[in-house]
């Protein structure tokens, strides 16, 4: 053990107040009440469509499509989505679209192809976009990338209560378990790394069929996703994030039939917002636009 | 990937005697074996788990039934009964099933630890077929682990009154504690494979309260983690080595000859040295 820095220990936390993050499994309503650093508000949008996945669970891309083209001219609040994507990516940018691969729920390969298409009708050189997720770190356009877009389902995690949009960079740092202390509290802070502050253009929380609860060694079953046909898309992570969980633990319990925190608790939304001045958490932060099917919207 | 490892180990000896189908679901594909550096190859994320539990080999046996409804099988070979234990004891949610020892049902899972293997039975889709197939693939796969395994002997040393039975974690990681109960950054308690520790929660009419106990192999070692903790989380113990913590609760550290005893979240003082003083 390292004699020389300060080891922190759970006692750290109860002084500082966040007691109560870390002593109990209370979940989303944290999101509610704690103070935090960021100023302003974030917009986020929520949008839903009933008939985004056909008979078979499969996507309709040009469903997809227009949920997209909807979400991003309303978060940027321009009528044309094809000026919302010039504003948010440039001719000159190179462009990294950070996806997720994990088999049992990976981010729609539609999603991957329509925001591809998306960035190069905005302009940018086909050289200098990539899809990409576990080989980001040795990616030639994620190394030189000057825009980043962040896309994943949401989805109940093992180690950090939800696979969140914060989560999804942790494929940019050469040790990842290092960050799965006390349910991966610190995942903030990769959001800080000099490589990667200030490059996000857009996130987007995929929610078509999103997980509520995990189980077993693989942390999956059909049982526990269900079919919400909703993005939550932001240029803020950490409010895209808070607003998913709450729609997650609506689901879980609605589904339980009784109060059923996150497990263990994702921490690491507040502590993106509180600790890191990565976003805003609390709902009050947060400017949320709904648009399209809403028909059990659990927010 | 699949880990290249010997025919004749007991895990390759337990898969030749596995059934083929079990109520309409048969064998889809071929076995995989995965070892504790390709298990990241096929579980994402809570592989470390399984490392964290000193992992030798995984079975992986996918059962198909016309319509494509999937049953996985898993069969973890944890080298001794005591890791086997332990990592079920990793997630022990659930209704309790006579299969193997310490079955649980959750819906869309089985699993329960028998001899050195943990078995994991995950249904893709749960409807009452599927149910029914897991818990018979479940019951064969239990009668052909032949032999029963011990409990780890450090839960011997648990005090009895008010102990919550489900709540009892085996383990030797610090990774692992942290995730049930977040202690520090760093390994204060230098817990490696070479240390047993149980976790454990108590309710008694004094209050609930936690208890950590950790056996080391080696004096000094002990004598290291009982000062790390003092030092670190522990510093403004009093005379009888008990704190009241920020939130109005109690902790205390104590080394009894190689193995370290703390006493967590008590609700009170009396209930900490109660713990402590039972704990032998």
């Amino acid at each position: 053990m390292a004699e020389k820095r300060h080891v922190i220990t759970r006692r750290d936390f109860l002084r500082t107040g966040s007691c109560v993050a870390v002593g109990s499994m209370i979940g989303l309503p944290l999101l509610e009440k704690t103070a935090f650093a960021a100023t302003g508000t974030s917009r986020v949008v929520l949008t839903r469509h009933d008939g985004v996945l056909d008979g078979g669970g499969n996507v309709r891309p040009d469903i997809l499509g227009a949920m997209l083209d909807a979400a991003v001219a309303a978060l940027i609040q321009v009528s044309d989505a094809a000026a919302a994507w010039r504003t948010l990516v440039k001719p000159g940018d190179t462009v990294g679209i950070k996806t997720n691969f994990w088999g049992s729920l990976p981010t729609p390969p539609a999603l991957d192809d329509a925001v591809k298409q998306r960035v190069l009708a905005a302009g940018v050189n086909p050289q200098n976009i990539a899809v990409d997720d576990r080989g980001i770190r040795s990616n030639p356009v994620f190394e030189k990338a000057t825009a980043l877009i962040n896309m994943r389902p949401m989805r109940t995690h093992h180690w950090s209560g939800l696979g969140t949009l914060l989560k999804n960079y942790i494929m940019f740092v050469p040790s990842p378990w290092a960050y799965h202390g006390n349910a991966c509290e610190s995942l903030g802070s990769i959001w800080n790394r000099p490589e990667i502050k200030g490059k996000t253009r857009l996130n987007m929380l995929v929610m078509l069929t999103p997980q509520f609860h995990g189980i077993g060694p693989h942390h999956f079953s059909k049982t526990y996703v269900w079919t919400y046909g909703g993005l939550i898309v932001s240029v803020d992570p950490v409010a895209a994030d808070a607003t998913g969980a709450r729609i997650i633990q609506a689901k879980r319990n609605l589904f339980f039939g009784e109060e059923r925190p996150i497990s263990p608790p994702p921490r690491h939304i507040e502590a993106a917002d509180a600790t890191y001045g990565v976003g805003n958490s609390r709902p009050e932060r947060i400017e949320l636009v709904k648009l399209g099917w809403d028909r059990d919207l659990l927010i | 990937m699949t880990a290249d490892t010997s025919h004749a180990d007991p895990l390759r000896q337990l898969t030749g005697a596995l059934p083929r189908q079990v109520k309409g679901w048969v064998v889809e594909g071929e076995d995989r074996f995965f070892d504790d550096k390709t298990i990241f190859d096929y579980i994402d994320g809570s592989g470390e788990v399984y490392r964290a539990y000193n992992l030798r080999e995984c079975l992986s046996r996918v059962y198909s039934k016309e319509g494509g409804q999937f049953i996985v099988l898993d069969v973890f070979d944890m080298g001794t009964p005591a890791d086997a234990f332990g990592v079920f004891t990793h997630d022990t949610d659930g209704e309790a099933v006579a299969i193997g020892q310490d079955g649980r049902w959750r819906p869309g899972w089985l699993n329960f630890w028998k001899d050195r293997y943990f078995v994991s039975i995950t249904v893709q889709e749960e409807n009452p077929q599927a149910f029914e197939a897991a818990l018979e693939l479940g019951r064969q796969v239990g009668v052909r682990i032949l032999q029963e395994g011990a409990r780890p002997k450090l839960l011997e040393r648990l005090p009895q009154r008010g102990l919550q039975a489900g709540t009892i974690r085996f383990l030797h990681h610090p990774i692992v504690l942290n995730y049930h109960f977040y202690l520090s950054d760093e390994n204060i308690l230098e817990l490696s494979p070479a240390t047993d520790a149980v976790l454990a929660t108590y309710h008694r009419a004094a209050g609930s309260a936690r208890l950590l106990l950790v056996q080391y192999p080696h004096a000094d070692a002990a004598r290291r983690a009982a000062e790390n903790i003092r030092r670190h989380y522990l510093p403004d113990a009093d005379a009888d080595g008990i704190t009241r913590l920020e939130n109005e609760r109690w902790a205390s550290a104590r080394l009894k000859d190689k193995l370290l005893v703390v006493v967590l979240e008590a609700a009170s003082r009396e209930s900490t040295a109660e713990l402590m003083r039972e704990t032998n």
